[in-house]
This record gives C-alpha cells, sequence and structure tokens, in this order.
C-alpha cells in the first residue's frame, strides 16, 4: 500500500514536471495557486467558443487577482473532418514563438466558420494568420511554421494530451496544489467560478 | 433416508430458486460495489465538477443541476450500502432500477442527439459512447431482474 502511494506521489510529480509551459502560450502569475490546461484545436468548433466566450470572463476575471495560471497546448484531433488542424497548429505555435499567439488564435478562432474543412474557404487559414501580422513577421512565421523544432513543440503538447488521456477537444485540466481536475465540456462558467474560487 | 453413495437431485424447481438466489445475491454486490465507488468519486471530488457533467445534459436548469450535485453521490452511497447489506431489497432494488433506467435514458438521448458530452458516471473524462451505453444497459437491465426476483421471493 505504501508502495502504491509512493509510486502514485512520483507519477504525479513526474507529470507535473512534465506539463512544462510554453511561455508565450500563457496567460497569467506562473506561481498562481491555479493553474488550467487547455488542450485545444483550431477546427474545433467548441474550442472557438471555448476562446470566444470563457477564456475572456476567466481571464477578465482572475487576470487582475492573478489567481490563475492559464496554457494552452496544442491538441489537434487526428480525424478526416480536420484537414488543416495540425497544420494550422504548427503556424499558431510559430507565432507563439514571435510573440503573437494570442492575436492569431483569435483570429483564427474568430473567422473559424470560414477557414475550416468545411467552410466556404477551406484551408486558406492564412489570410487570418497574415491579417494581425505586418510583412516583416509573416515571413518569419512561414519559415518557423516548417522549423522542426516547432513541429516537435506540437508534437510533444499531443504526446503530453495522450499521457493525460485527453481525448477530445477543449479538454480543460484544472490543477490547484496536488489535486487535478478533467472538467466536463461544456462548463458553466458560474459553476467554474464556484471551483476556482473555492481554492484557496 | 438416503442409502450410501447415493446422490440426491435438486428438482428444476428448487435448483431455479437456488439460481435466483445466487443471481440477487450476485446482482446487490456487484450494484452495490459500483454505486459505493460512484459516490466515492463523485464526493472526493469538487461538487462543480458533476454539476457541470449534469448541466452539459441540458435537461436541468443549473440551480437544479447544482442541487441535484449535492443530493445524487449520498443517494448512491445509501443505495450502495443498502444493496451490499441486503436490507429492504425490495425498496432499494427498485429505486435503484429507477435511477439507472433515468441515467440510461439520458444517455441515450444525449447519445442520439450527436451530444459529445461527458457520461459524468464515474468522474470527468468519459465520453458518452456506446461502450458506456451497453454498460450502464447491463446495468438497468441487472437491476430490474434482481428487483423482479426481490418482489417474487416469499417474505
Amino acid at each position: 500500500m505504501k508502495l502504491c502511494a509512493l509510486l502514485l506521489t512520483a507519477a504525479l510529480i513526474c507529470l507535473g514536471q512534465s506539463m512544462t509551459a510554453d511561455t508565450s502560450k500563457c496567460f497569467g502569475n506562473p506561481n498562481a495557486a491555479v493553474r488550467l490546461d487547455v488542450f485545444s484545436d483550431f477546427e474545433c468548433p467548441a474550442c472557438r467558443a471555448f476562446h470566444l466566450d470563457l477564456l475572456p470572463q476567466i481571464e477578465r476575471d482572475y487576470g487582475p487577482t492573478g489567481k490563475i495560471f492559464i496554457v494552452s497546448h496544442e491538441y489537434p484531433l487526428n480525424i478526416p473532418a480536420h484537414k488543416f488542424s495540425h497544420e494550422v497548429a504548427n503556424y499558431a505555435t510559430a507565432c507563439a514563438r514571435i510573440g503573437k499567439y494570442d492575436a492569431v488564435a483569435n483570429s483564427l478562432f474568430q473567422n473559424q466558420p470560414t477557414w475550416y474543412s468545411e467552410g466556404p474557404k477551406p484551408g486558406q487559414f492564412w489570410e487570418y494568420i497574415a491579417a494581425v501580422l505586418n510583412p516583416a513577421e509573416q515571413k518569419r512565421v512561414q519559415a518557423l511554421a516548417k522549423d522542426p523544432s516547432v513541429i516537435a513543440e506540437v508534437n510533444n503538447d499531443v504526446s503530453l494530451g495522450t499521457r493525460l488521456n485527453v481525448n477530445s477537444t477543449p479538454t480543460l485540466i484544472l490543477s490547484h496544489g496536488s489535486q487535478r481536475y478533467s472538467l466536463p465540456w461544456p462548463v458553466s462558467y458560474s459553476l467554474f467560478k464556484s471551483m476556482v474560487d473555492g481554492m484557496k | 433416508m438416503m442409502a450410501p453413495g447415493e446422490v440426491q437431485y435438486a428438482t428444476p424447481s428448487a435448483a431455479r430458486s437456488k439460481a435466483a438466489v445466487i443471481f440477487m445475491i450476485a446482482s446487490r454486490l456487484v450494484l452495490g460495489a459500483i454505486f459505493l465507488y460512484a459516490a466515492y468519486v463523485k464526493l472526493k471530488a469538487p461538487w462543480q465538477l458533476f454539476a457541470m457533467s449534469i448541466d452539459s445534459y441540458q435537461v436541468l436548469p443549473l440551480g437544479m443541476a447544482e442541487m441535484a450535485a449535492h443530493v445524487i453521490p449520498w443517494l448512491e452511497l445509501a443505495l450502495g450500502l443498502l444493496l451490499i447489506v441486503g436490507i429492504g431489497l425490495r425498496i432499494s432494488g427498485t429505486i435503484t432500477a429507477l435511477i439507472l433506467g433515468t441515467f440510461f435514458a439520458l444517455m441515450l438521448r444525449a447519445y442520439f442527439k450527436g451530444m459529445q458530452i461527458d457520461c459524468g458516471c464515474f468522474g470527468p473524462g468519459e465520453t458518452i459512447s456506446w461502450k458506456t451505453l451497453l454498460r450502464d444497459g447491463s446495468m438497468v437491465a441487472d437491476a430490474v431482474a434482481m428487483t423482479w426476483l426481490a418482489f417474487l421471493q416469499k417474505r
């Protein structure tokens, strides 16, 4: 029994250490009491709802208090209906390298109904990325999106999600101390707030 | 008086009765353990997690989902204990069958509406699928059969 407890503790510590964050995809105070890891796919409509509806509320209420540290992870689903997910994740990660992740993620999610696989302009996501970058940044992002380190970063996010039993998007994992909770989607903001406010 | 070496065969009705008793004991122990586990998982996590699961079915207003999230785990705990102890099996069996039947109907509704939501049966992280439907459907059938046998038994 003791051995089991030790092994479980060790596994949790290892998992905690492996959940490192690309600082350009983070929001808030890294030393916050509560951490929210978000695994999402740019082609997923529910991720769009999270990004456009829930995330702004969380940032508005907890940004000033510094109670939550939010980390975004790419989790492009490998399904036929999401043909461009992986490529878009690479581009978004490339944008993170130049400090433009939030702006690009906003633009991509806002325009998702247009460029996603079944939209009127399937795969034409670049124009919505380019819209928030200047010409020099566009050039850098085009190069970075094919950089092996960027591709590896996206693959690492996917591996991490798989290790954490992520099987749908968005998956929201709330951590407080040694406790880790996977939140059922869709998340009611009032319940989310009540849960976070109860975490001291 | 039986002669030495003579084998006594149970009559068909006695054998059936014995099988029914064994089935009932096995059913109440299995269902009781499942209910205790389900209650444990929900009670050890913040109640809001289960409320989110209930809310995701979109059948109850948020206030009622919150109330259900507080009540259901304790009900599961009480039913689990009653089933394992085996007291008042007609009543506890009926409530178990009704609760499981309700959960199963809600899961079927969500599945056929194409709602990709968590089952919420044993905490988050288990999306409703044909596997969860098969599992919960079996539990409903088991609870109904156990309750039916409990009513057939002489007091």
